[in-house]
């Protein structure tokens, strides 16, 4: 063994401890003994060496059951505990918000969902009340049997809620009239006058028309 | 619910990270002391130790979900963070005056093995104790780091080849570099009270 390798290996050794070194490990430690047994440079750093570990023990001893003072532990405790209260409310926060959200989102549906069933609602209205023109033109008579009641009918392409807040016109016109706004008409009686109620929308056309009683 | 000493650090950092403050301060008592002695041991210094310890523990609280128990133990990856945070305080800091340490009940921190056989070798060996004591803060980090995992912890090559995150080699390496330094810093402390002596 050479001094560089006693330096590198046979210090080592000393701290693994002779009975657990086997095979390999004891031979080693065996060269290392003659080694120093044989060179007083490497005899003499081995001897500063356990003098260095026996100072090195003391140390380790000294030191051995120092521990953290109590207030790094009162500290931890204290942040521990705002930052869960804070985690807490921010959580209570979100679910809030979420639950805000989807309550907007279903109120949003059921609005549109009424939205679009609105105008099916009408609809029916507008069948009936085209129907009931359909069987007028086919009697050939004036108006709509449902004018005698004194309600309005829609002119073709109208639409109920496009009457809100329309305006009543009484105007005197022929019957031949009623044709150009899309009604049907006896022709052998076109060319009377009748007085009729015009619902007449924001735009100033004509929405629906009845005659009066 | 009643926390167990027993329970693994797994479920310990689970509950804490859930919020229950008893597992936290029972992963705290389990390991604040190996971190404050690694931290005292790596910088001579009682009042970064307890910065490091308690800047260890933050960032487990702050951070639960980073540890990952597939890769190591909860106490090897609390050591790597001491760790960083010692290597970084040398960084800044190289020199340390050191100050005597005292307890928070006003007893000297450190206190020597006490020869009880005369005061003057009581002295001397606190002497000593000091001379070694500034001999390993003198060594570079990395070879400070592997004398004191090795010498003082007696930690195994392997574990402290792990904790140290090199190879075995490296750290063998690195101890025997730590040695011979060590050494030489020993004997030229040594020599100048014998140097005094002479000259006297």
């Amino acid at each position: 063994m050479k001094c560089e390798e006693f330096e590198a290996i046979g210090l080592g050794l000393e701290r693994e401890g002779s009975t657990s070194l086997k095979g390999e490990g004891a031979a080693e430690r065996a060269a290392a003994i003659e080694h120093a047994n044989s060179c007083a440079r490497c005899a003499a750093l081995q001897e500063s060496w356990q003098e260095a570990q026996s100072e090195l023990l003391a140390l380790r001893l000294a030191t051995q059951d120092a521990s953290t003072p109590l207030r790094v532990e009162m500290r931890l405790r204290q942040e521990f505990r705002t930052r869960h209260r804070v985690v807490k409310a921010r959580t209570t926060a979100v679910v809030a918000s979420w639950v805000l959200a989807g309550a907007a989102l279903v109120v949003g549906a059921v609005s549109l969902w009424n939205w679009k069933i609105a105008p099916r609602h009408a609809a029916p209205v507008a069948a009936k009340t085209a129907n009931a023109i359909d069987r007028n033109a086919t009697d050939q008579d004036a108006l709509m049997a449902d004018n005698s009641a004194g309600e309005f009918t829609l002119l073709p392409g109208s639409l109920p809620q496009e009457t809100d807040g329309a305006a009543i016109m009484r105007v005197r016109l022929q019957r031949g009239a009623l044709g150009a706004l899309g009604l049907p008409v006896n022709q052998e009686r076109a060319g009377e006058w009748i007085q009729v109620d015009l619902l007449v929308g924001e735009d100033g056309q004509p929405q629906a028309v009845r005659l009066p009683q | 619910m009643r926390i167990s000493e027993q329970a693994t650090d797994d479920v310990l950092l689970r509950r804490a990270a859930k919020g229950d403050e008893d597992a936290f301060v029972v992963l705290y008592r389990r390991h604040q002391a190996g971190l404050y002695r690694f931290g005292l041991r790596m910088t001579g210094n009682a009042w970064a130790s307890e910065e490091i310890v308690q800047d260890v523990f933050m960032t487990l609280m702050r951070e639960p979900k980073k540890y990952d128990a597939s890769r190591g133990a909860l106490g090897a990856y609390l050591f790597g963070i001491a760790r960083n945070r010692v290597l970084k305080h040398l960084e800044r800091l190289p020199r340390e005056v050191q100050l005597n340490e005292q307890n928070e009940d006003g007893s000297r921190g450190g206190s020597a093995v006490i020869n009880a056989f005369t005061p003057a070798h009581w002295a001397e060996q606190q002497e000593r104790m000091k001379q070694v004591r500034a001999a390993v803060h003198d060594l570079p980090a990395e070879f400070r780091e592997a004398v004191v995992l090795c010498e003082l912890e007696e930690r195994s090559y392997e574990e402290a080849a792990q904790l140290a995150g090199c190879p075995i080699g490296t750290i063998r390496s690195r101890l025997h570099r730590g040695r011979a330094l060590l050494l030489a810093k020993l004997e030229m402390l040594r020599d100048v009270p014998r140097r005094m002596g002479a000259a006297r």
